[in-house]
């Protein structure tokens, strides 16, 4: 079995947002739309206050609350982890939306433009009219999975085959690969750092992992 | 290249060089010819230390090419009248018409002399960025050179926001023009507001991780708890302009209560700290040789410094004889006088400066203080060596680095000093672990750092001053901002004149200061990839001198504050559309520093919108329609765009009485560069280029490390004694004063050889409270700034997505402030406030946070922008309004620091 999993060490993301920009090249999202995005958390009161830099988007979830709300059938599961939606299917109703603890789906009406002065080559060439009305968000890149075990490639290890938010992270904070196998890469940090999911009380076994440390 | 309905896909190999941490190599995926993806260049990830990846700023390039609000054709003014409220009028005219226009001004002032009535050069040129521009200029630098001279003065942010005192004492003291830690050895870090996690770039980024992960400490003292305050170990809120004492506090730990720690050798042998200090503080000489003594104490008697096998004292008082020479040659006779060896006087300084002390003055615990430095001596591993590449170094994994604020303005002398002190006092300068510096752009050769290393008769470097001697001191200054003139240290090379004091440029504009003439506007003014008219200070003041300036030219990209101003609008090709061949690797600004080094291509990766044209295109039309074709040729056969187009062994020069077109000049600039880089043996010209993107040979590490080349000119670093820089100051005052001039004579008194605290930030209250006539008291807040990743260096407030993503990370929405302070002040987050200086007044949205001292306001990065389209809707504050350009508040390196008091109110009615 596979399941690939992310894993952000909290000790290297600084917030920086390449992975959130990257995201957005490679996926052609909307001006507002990030389905990868870091938040910028602060704990604690003056003078004594810890700033901290957290990577979210879609858990990918082994029991996803937006699959089990949804009414079309249209968020589906893969064998190897991954949440689907089929544009195809999906009515925009937003249940999904509002199921998800992560607040991690999208949903856009209109093709979205940056300027309102007009919409760039760059936004026309990339405009996908069947993700206008229906839910979206994170996919971990799955063309890039699927292309990459077509070609014998490693998801998580090749570029080709790894989501672009971790390809894009300066700070080597976001790793990707198959928690199934003890000796991946992900399978290794967790082994060797401390980590948490988020809101793991929920019981939705989330697909992204946390390291951190003691300071 | 792509054409636009090809149907083709492809990965185009480029570079990103918006910031002074680049250049970064990345890939812009080409989808039927439009631009669609910007992702790292996986193939350079073993030759780059950014492991081949770009930062955040990289992605904003696809709307900067694709903004709707580009200009895509030449413009002119047709509004004679300038103003902020004057629409300048712009309409579309030919490239014909626009290069013809400025060919005419240009050959006009040709035929008037190139200086003015005032001495001043008759043109001017602005560049920003600190330095990135000429990375995407192509040829224009051999342009310039051919319609010399120009005069590079009137600064957009340099000086004023750059690591000014860094940059001058650094090149001083350790060819260090910018600072940084050797951050993949050392293991402890003391960062006084350096923020590399906003402007250390990729390659900063990636090994300050890695720092982390293999345990490494930093500690973070600043106001405010920034991006590097959140990756750090621990945070210390020190009040404002302070971080001087905090240091001296360090340096008394460090000399009275753990001397027998520090690094003896070291300070005996590769410092001047056994110079003998003569009773007028000048070093006590050898009368037969003039060299400076030391007191040797296995031979009990001075001796000239580099007498061998001698055991140097450090500390204590001898009666010995020799000579003092002072300012101008003065002289001194001196016989069994009682004199102290440097570091003596250095102990005897530093006495008074105690943690309990400086603890007061910074309102942080005195304890943190004291601990901090056990922790820096704890972590140096005083007496350890490691070998690098067959070289046996000290290994010192301690390292200080400083940021703007710190290392800029008063006071920027005194961290300055010190920083480079502590690392001289444990061994850690220049070493394996320690503090490096990473380029040089001072002293020459600007390639190689390691090469400017020259001795001076004194034992340590020499330093190419500007001359404050009777004969060769230029008293009539030649350009606008009197550089050589006022600043012995900003030397004379090409970036001299771009370090200012640029604000007195601006000043001198509006009022010459006494017994200098009226300075002139320049007749044509060049400007690139800058905005001064919101990126410097006193942008009021600003904007009414950019309305005098009678011809001035823009590159532009959309409209904008400073090109509101222009006559004439040029559109070149964007980063993503234009060609030029640079220098990558060896050792570069920030924590640039290369296991490589060699060359990248910046290609177009579409064709070009609208009608946009390459820059080098440009400048050869230029050259060619104002009569100077020969010398621009020359020019750039000589290396003016880069590389030097015969070598040794080969010659690609190009002809000298024809127009080459952009594609044979960067041809031509490839094989010179494949030549240079393989002794000759290869000449790969621009299309391998295209393919490959770049080509990079190794650059030994050893390299990084200035302390084997100091080792081997058998030199010392020139510390703590600053007993040069007393003799020049002296000489300057001493010209200064003999032209009547004495509104310079508070920068005098900071030619210190050992600098005393003063009270830096009542002397900014003083300095507003005198020139405003207002009672501080009324404004009772710090405010500073601080640098953004999203939009450092980027010239990019106007592009959407990097205000989408920037909105992510926390006080960008506005102005900053303690969350418990506001709360007192009934204040909310969204609430909007004025927020107003002895100067003037902005208007932002309240941010509250609690990792913010409470006596502080901060305003993130460089915006109010009023014409800049997207950017103008933004409604941001900016500190830049609300500083005031005085010489009141200007260091004697001619840099000021980004400070201010200020009040904030709420704007009634708003929310």
């Amino acid at each position: 079995m596979t399941r690939y999993v992310m894993v952000a060490d909290l000790e290297r993301c600084v917030g920086c947002q390449t992975c959130t920009a990257a995201c957005k090249h490679t996926n052609a999202t909307a001006p507002g739309v990030q389905w990868r995005r870091v938040l910028d958390m602060e704990v604690g009161e003056f003078p004594d206050v810890r700033r901290a830099f957290v990577p979210v988007g879609c858990m990918h979830c082994a029991d996803p609350p937006c699959m089990h709300v949804c009414p079309s059938t249209a968020t589906g599961q893969r064998a190897d982890g991954l949440v689907t939606i089929d544009y195809d299917l999906c009515i925009g109703c937003g249940y999904c939306a509002v199921a998800c603890p992560y607040q991690a789906r999208y949903m856009v009406e209109q093709p979205g433009q940056a300027y309102r002065e007009g919409r760039m080559r760059s936004e026309t060439q990339r405009e996908n009219p069947g993700r206008l009305g229906v839910a979206q968000k994170c996919t971990f890149c799955s063309d890039r999975i699927d292309y990459g075990e077509q070609h014998g490639l490693t998801p998580g290890v090749d570029p080709e085959a790894t989501p672009a938010c971790v390809n894009a992270c300066i700070a080597s904070a976001l790793q990707f690969g198959d928690i199934e196998d003890p000796d991946s890469n992900v399978s290794q940090l967790l082994a060797a750092h401390k980590h948490f999911r988020m809101h793991e009380e929920l019981g939705t076994d989330p697909g992204f992992y946390y390291l951190w440390e003691d300071r | 290249m792509s054409s636009p309905a090809d149907g083709t896909a492809k990965k185009v190999p480029t570079y990103c060089y918006q910031c002074v941490a680049g250049p970064d190599l990345m890939t812009v995926k080409v989808v039927d010819g439009v631009a669609t993806e910007v992702e790292p260049n996986f193939a350079a990830a073993e030759v780059t230390p950014s492991a081949g990846k770009v930062c955040v700023k990289a992605f904003g390039l696809l709307q900067k090419m694709y903004n709707p609000n580009r200009i895509l054709t030449p413009m002119k003014r047709t509004n004679p009248r300038k103003g902020v409220d004057q629409d300048p009028g712009f309409v579309p005219i030919s490239w014909d018409e626009a290069l013809d226009t400025i060919a005419e001004r240009l050959e006009a002032v040709q035929a008037k002399g190139p200086n003015d009535d005032s001495g001043y050069p008759r043109i001017a040129a602005s560049f920003g960025g600190g330095g990135t521009p000429t990375y995407y200029m192509g040829t224009l630098p051999a342009f310039l050179a051919s319609i010399g001279p120009i005069d590079f003065g009137f600064g957009s942010g340099q000086g004023v926001k750059c690591y000014h005192s860094e940059h001058l004492y650094g090149e001083l003291w350790h060819r260090a023009f910018t600072v940084a830690p050797d951050t993949p050895n050392t293991e402890y870090m003391l960062s006084f507001g350096y923020n590399v996690e906003a402007s250390g770039g990729v390659c900063g980024v990636k090994r300050h991780a890695d720092a982390r992960a293999r345990g490494a400490k930093r500690v973070q003292i600043e106001p405010h708890l920034s991006v590097t305050g959140a990756c750090s170990a621990e945070w210390v809120p020190i009040r404002p302009k302070t971080d001087a004492a905090f240091m001296f506090g360090l340096l008394h730990v460090m000399l009275h209560e753990q001397r027998q720690r520090l690094d003896i050798p070291f300070l005996k042998h590769r410092t001047t700290s056994p110079y003998l200090v003569a009773p007028n503080g000048f070093f006590l000489r050898d009368p037969a040789t003039s060299k400076p003594l030391i007191y040797c104490l296995q031979r009990k008697r001075a001796v000239p410094f580099d007498t061998s096998d001698s055991d140097p004292a450090l500390e204590g008082t001898f009666k010995v004889s020799g000579i003092e020479i002072g300012a101008d040659d003065d002289a001194w006779e001196h016989r069994m006088e009682k004199v102290q060896p440097a570091f003596q006087k250095l102990i005897d300084h530093t006495a008074g400066y105690t943690p309990l002390w400086a603890g007061r003055i910074c309102d942080v615990p005195h304890k943190v203080i004291r601990r901090l430095a056990l922790e820096f001596i704890d972590h140096a591993r005083v007496g350890e060596t490691t070998e690098v590449e067959g070289r046996e170094l000290p290994y010192r994994p301690v390292a200080i680095a400083l940021g703007k604020t710190v290392n800029n303005g008063w006071g920027g002398f005194d961290c300055c000093w010190a920083r480079t002190l502590m690392a001289c006092l444990v061994g850690a300068l220049e070493v394996p672990g320690g503090t490096l510096g990473t380029t040089v752009r001072l002293n020459r050769p600007a390639t190689d750092r390691n090469l400017s290393v020259k001795p001076h008769p004194d034992g340590f470097m020499d330093y190419p001053m500007n001359p404050t001697d009777k004969a060769g001191w230029l008293a009539k200054p030649d350009v606008r901002n009197a550089n050589r003139t006022l600043i012995p240290l900003v030397a004379n090379s090409p970036w001299s004149q771009a370090l200012g004091p640029t604000h007195l440029a601006w000043m001198q504009q509006q009022q010459a200061p006494e017994h200098w003439p009226q300075a002139t506007p320049p007749d044509i003014w060049f400007v690139y990839r800058t905005n001064p008219a919101i990126s410097f200070w006193d942008t009021t003041q600003i904007t009414e001198v950019l309305s005098r300036f009678p011809f001035t030219v823009c590159f532009a990209l959309t409209n904008d504050e400073t090109n509101h101003f222009a006559d004439i609008l040029l559109p070149d090709r964007t980063d993503l559309e234009g060609l030029q061949l640079i220098r990558v690797g060896g050792t570069k600004f920030i924590e640039q520093f290369w296991d490589y080094q060699g060359f990248a291509l910046r290609q177009p990766v579409v064709e070009a919108q609208g009608d946009a044209r390459d820059f080098t295109w440009i400048a050869t039309e230029l050259a060619r329609r104002s009569g100077v074709l020969d010398k621009y040729v020359k020019a750039v056969n000589r290396g003016a765009a880069g590389v030097p187009l015969k070598g040794e062994h080969y010659d690609f020069s190009l002809a000298e009485d024809e127009a080459p077109s952009v594609e044979a000049v960067w041809d031509a600039t490839c094989r010179a560069a494949s030549a240079e880089i393989t002794d000759g043996a290869e000449d790969q010209g621009l299309d391998w280029y295209r393919e490959h993107g770049f080509r990079v040979a190794p650059f030994p590490r050893v390299k990084w490390y200035l302390y084997a080349a100091i080792e081997d000119a058998g030199l010392r670093f020139e510390l703590p004694y600053q007993e040069r820089l007393m003799r020049v100051g002296k000489q300057l005052g001493r010209r200064l004063h003999e032209h009547g001039i004495s509104w310079w004579d508070e920068q005098l008194e900071e030619y210190d050889p050992l600098p005393e605290y003063k009270n830096y930030p009542e002397m900014w209250e003083k300095a507003l409270e005198r020139n405003y006539r207002v009672d501080i008291r009324d404004y009772p807040f710090w405010a500073v700034t601080a640098r953004s990743m999203q939009y450092a260096w980027g010239g990019n407030a106007g592009i959407q997505m990097m205000r989408e993503v920037a909105e992510n990370v926390g006080g960008h929405g506005g102005v900053v402030i303690n969350a418990t302070k506001a709360a007192e002040l009934g204040l909310a987050d969204g609430d909007l406030v004025e927020i107003r200086s002895p100067l003037n007044a902005t208007r932002g949205r309240v941010v509250t946070r609690q990792g913010i001292r409470p006596d502080t306001l901060l305003m993130i990065g460089q915006f109010e922008h009023w014409a800049t389209p997207y950017a103008k809707d933004l409604e941001l504050p900016s500190l830049n309004k609300l500083v005031p350009m005085l010489i009141d508040l200007t260091d004697s390196t001619g840099s000021g620091a980004d400070l201010t008091r200020v009040q904030v109110n709420r704007v009634e009615g708003a929310r």
